[in-house]
């Protein structure tokens, strides 16, 4: 008590220097917590955007995640309706989880052959109601405002959405009415328009069982075919009306992606075959019970033989975790710098006042003090100027926090598309405040330790002789 | 007339009619299995085709390659192994097809490599399926009607309708409506429907000529029905019996394949 | 032991010295190129005596003082404080040691700025774990024996320099030690003061029975002194005819 009402005494002595190191401590906290804070939300809004995305966990049948981008078909679960009610009904998942929901995924060719364009397709077939629900969660409170998205509908399979890219590619960025979008250039254009009717002996032949493009008939929608190997290797097609496009943040994504009802995916991918799915994706309320679930389900599926594995979303995502190792060592690079400039600064300050105090120290050791008290003094007057500083900086993070979260800020993180409210998590992260105070008070006491040994190896005499 | 001669003309009457009653009694598999016999001559065969391909009306694209086609008589199933010969581009090219299976080999890298289904999708390769559909092993359905029908000569025909289904999962389309001229037997048109009822392609056969010990069609015309800008023409040409080796069915042979 | 059994203050004949040097040698510097500050000192202070060292600046008085305050150790040769051989001592023990049994008086005063004047003054009691209330005694019978009762809660940068003088002075008398030393305790006060000063000091000791030991310049000081020990050019000399003892 004594120690810290005299090191308290000598900090206030040079109020001048004592307020420098301590502000200099404080502006190191607000930059560590602020920017602590920041990625904390960071990785919020990124997991929540994953999670409305992709769920949290997904099933697969085993072998899937490594071989099945080869082969869906090959790797298709069947009798799916019986394990979702499996997992459904287990009691220890059942509270656990938010929307269980199938999905199936395929590829094959896309075609308009209205303006002879193609290309090869990524498709996901899905049930429209459970990803509307999907793109509710936001445990974290970092998603954006939800808006309902009617271009996928559980009552019409017939509707679906393809990727800008696509869109353009095959020429229905028109159609689509989709902004910023070049038209298909016209020398690429196929100069199948150009020669009316050179040889028309196809022409009555082929109008007279091919029926019109379905554009004419659907009312208006656009549609893209969708020809596909089935399961069982026919060739097989299917008419995709479009509503809409749906950009995708990834080019080669959106170059191919095709977002249609699962029951059309799966006519297409199955047809005369059993439907099955590729995958049963799970949503739960709390991130934090994901490892709990997906031991419940390993285990199920053994008690019941089944075939399937579980998949997370970060191994579903290697971006995801490589975007959190990176930021989490950009943030401990910065707050090793800010420790070091702590470091550097208490140095200073305590190195000119033991300097300053040498005929004081002189006279304490003179008066019987020993060595090991006179280093305690200075390195507590260190840790207690880091520590004052700290708080000041702890305090001063959370009012710009709380300024910054109320200014209703919105920035576009890489890999998305649209703009997201800009927050500092700093409030309920106490891991990181702690962290950061400790850390740094650590910092200004080591840097108390060179500049207290030497004042504690001081030779008495040579102190008092100082001038 | 004498009654010789006048019972000479009840008879052939009366086996004319018997004969239309025999006629309409026929079942739709026998009726698919006579015009699988038109196609087919029953012994390994090779004959020459000549494909032209036309986009909107415009011949884009003409082929010539050999066929060699053998029956595996425990399976039914039909091989063909396919020599490109022309445009020289592609001399030597060999594609071997095995039912659903498919292979491809190049003779200047000598690599085979599998097209799966996938990749049949578009082009050629999606026309193979329809000329070498096997009608009354894998199918089986229904006479719909007996009507007069266009061929692709705008010249009509008595025919048979028929609507069947895949009776296996060999078969590659699900549906096809079949058009057969009663009495000779001779396939007329179809229509391929995709597993989702959606129509595929149609396909007229025409220019029916005797050779090989029966009459053959020598010219078919297929039409996309879903890019119905394409149209493919095939010429059958050069028929002849030929004895094939089974080893050209098998792929690791096609390094060492030499035909001529 | 600053007084007998009976309480009487001890005489100074046929009792043990407080301070004995023997043969004591101080050099600065490497060994054979080295400035002896002292060069064979034999010194036998008296207890409970107000002695003086008297010598010219850079006649080794200072280095003299240092080692009897042991906080200095000799190149050579014992310094004995109360029988105890500092020399031998580990750095530890000597703190300890002066704590116990040595005050000092400087000429800046040297009070800690941190401390108020009761603080100072009760600092010492701390360092040899004096109990609370007895303490608090000590240091207000203290301030009020050397007059400053009124201003123990002044800082010392609001008294003046006798003041702060005497702050010193009882801060270095209330643990009661064997052995106060001054060095030069009037030399930054004027002559009024300084006056007060030492005649606070002779009563302290009169009334405490500590051994004194001044050095000065101040001539009204020096003649207070009931022993005096002349030191020149790093050698005790006879005080009154200057020759080497």
């Amino acid at each position: 008590m004594r120690l810290f009402k005299i090191a308290l005494r000598n900090i206030f002595r040079n109020k001048r220097r004592s307020a420098m190191t301590g502000s200099a401590v404080a502006v190191a906290t607000v930059a560590v917590l602020i920017f602590g804070a920041f990625i904390s939300y960071m990785f919020a809004a990124f997991q929540t955007n994953v999670v409305q995305r992709a769920g949290h966990l997904t099933v697969f049948r085993t072998g899937y995640f490594l071989f099945g981008a080869g082969n869906p078909a090959a790797y298709g679960i069947g009798d799916y309706r019986s394990v979702m009610k499996l997992i459904g009904d287990d009691p220890v998942l059942k509270q656990k989880i938010w929307v269980m929901t199938p999905s199936l995924a395929l590829y094959g060719i896309a075609g308009n052959f209205s303006n002879d364009t193609s290309k090869t397709f990524v498709g996901i077939g899905v049930v429209p109601s459970d990803r509307e629900r999907m793109r509710q969660w936001n445990e974290f409170g970092a998603g954006r405002p939800f808006v309902p998205d009617s271009k996928l509908s559980d009552d019409d399979s017939t509707r679906g959405t393809i990727g800008v890219g696509l869109a353009r590619i095959l020429g229905f960025c028109g159609p689509l009415k989709v902004p910023n979008c070049p038209v298909l250039p016209a020398e690429v254009k196929s100069p199948t328009k150009q020669v009316a009717a050179l040889n028309d002996q196809f022409t009555d032949l082929v109008a007279q069982d091919v029926p019109p493009p379905e554009a004419s008939r659907a009312g208006g929608m656009p549609t893209v075919d969708l020809l596909a190997a089935t399961a069982g290797g026919a060739p097989n097609v299917v008419s995709l009306r479009l509503s809409g496009a749906d950009p995708q943040s990834v080019k080669e994504f959106d170059d191919n992606y095709v977002g249609m009802h699962l029951g059309l995916a799966q006519q297409l991918l199955y047809g005369r075959g059993e439907h099955k799915i590729t995958s049963i994706v799970l949503q739960l309320n709390h991130s934090d019970e994901m490892s709990v679930v997906r031991a419940r389900l390993a285990s199920l599926f053994k008690e019941h033989n089944l075939d399937l594995e579980v998949r997370d979303f970060a191994e579903l995502n290697p971006f995801y975790t490589q975007t959190r190792s990176f930021f989490g060592a950009v943030f401990l690079f910065i707050a090793l710098i800010m420790g070091v400039i702590v470091l550097f600064t208490v140095v200073n300050t305590m190195s000119m006042t033991v300097m300053e105090r040498t005929t004081e120290i002189g006279m304490t050791r003179a008066l019987g003090v020993r060595r090991r008290s006179i280093r305690r003094q200075f390195i507590t007057e260190g840790w207690m100027l880091g520590a004052i500083g700290a708080t000041a900086g702890i305090a001063v993070a959370y009012v710009v926090a709380t300024l910054v979260n109320n200014a209703g800020l919105s920035w576009t993180p890489p890999a998305n598309v649209t703009p997201i409210p800009l927050k500092l998590f700093l409030f309920n992260r106490l891991t990181l405040v702690a962290a950061t105070w400790i850390g740094l008070v650590l910092m200004a006491t080591l840097a108390a330790f060179i500049p207290a040994n030497r004042a504690a190896k001081l030779p008495v005499v040579d102190a008092l002789r100082h001038v | 007339m004498g009654i010789r001669q006048k019972l000479l003309t009840v008879l052939a009457f009366s086996s004319l009619s018997l004969a239309a009653v025999a006629v309409h009694a026929q079942t739709a598999q026998e009726i698919m299995a006579g015009s699988d016999k038109v196609r087919n001559p029953g012994r390994p065969f090779r004959v020459t085709n000549t494909l032209t391909e036309y986009v909107s009306g415009t011949a884009r694209n003409q082929s010539v390659l050999t066929i060699f086609a053998k029956e595996d008589k425990e399976s039914g199933q039909f091989r063909d192994l396919i020599r490109y010969v022309d445009p020289p581009r592609d001399l030597g090219k060999l594609v071997l097809m095995d039912g659903r299976l498919m292979w491809f080999f190049d003779p200047s890298s000598k690599a085979s490599i599998r097209i799966s289904p996938q990749q049949r999708l578009l082009g050629q390769a999606s026309i193979n399926d329809v000329l070498t559909v096997n009608l009354a092993a894998d199918y089986s359905g229904t006479i719909v009607a007996t009507e007069k029908i266009q061929d692709a000569n705008r010249q009509e025909h008595l025919c048979w309708h028929l609507d069947v289904k895949a009776s296996n999962d060999r078969a590659t389309y699900n549906r096809i409506e079949y058009w057969v001229e009663q009495g000779t037997y001779y396939p007329i048109k179809a229509k391929f429907y995709g597993d989702t009822g959606r129509l595929m392609k149609i396909l007229y056969y025409r220019q029916f000529e005797e050779r090989l010990g029966g009459v053959r069609p020598s010219e078919a015309i297929i039409i996309d029905a879903v890019d119905s800008s394409l149209v493919t023409t095939i010429n059958f040409g050069d028929y002849r019996f030929q004895e094939i080796p089974e080893a050209w069915f098998q792929r690791e042979f096609l390094p060492r394949l030499k035909a001529d | 032991m600053t007084v007998d059994a009976q309480g009487h203050p001890g005489s100074s004949v046929g009792e043990a010295a407080a301070v004995r040097l023997r043969n004591v040698v101080k050099t600065y510097g490497p060994a054979a190129v080295g400035v002896a500050a002292l060069k064979g000192i034999d010194l036998e202070i008296p207890r409970r005596r107000f002695s003086m060292i008297v010598g010219p600046s850079g006649s080794g008085k200072t280095t003299l003082l240092n080692l009897i305050g042991c906080i200095d150790v000799p190149s050579s040769g014992t310094v004995e404080v109360c029988n105890q051989d500092v020399a031998k001592l580990s750095d530890n023990s000597v703190s300890d040691f002066r704590a116990r049994n040595i005050g000092f008086i400087f000429q800046s005063f040297n009070l800690m700025p941190v401390l108020s004047a009761y603080e100072n003054v009760e600092y010492p009691l701390l360092l040899v774990g004096t109990p609370a209330r007895e303490r608090r005694e000590r240091t207000l019978a203290m301030l009020e024996a050397v007059g400053l009762l009124e201003q123990q809660r002044r800082w010392p940068n609001e008294l003046s320099g006798g003041q702060k003088q005497r702050v010193a002075i009882a801060r270095a008398l209330v643990k009661q030690p064997e052995v106060v030393l001054a060095d030069e305790p009037t030399a930054n006060l004027d002559s009024r003061t300084g006056a007060s000063i030492i005649d606070l000091m002779r009563r302290m000791q009169t009334d405490f029975h500590t051994t004194f030991i001044f050095s000065t310049h101040d001539p009204e000081l020096m003649s207070h002194a009931e022993e005096t020990f002349v030191i020149r050019d790093g050698e005790l000399v006879q005080p009154e005819t200057g020759r080497l003892q």
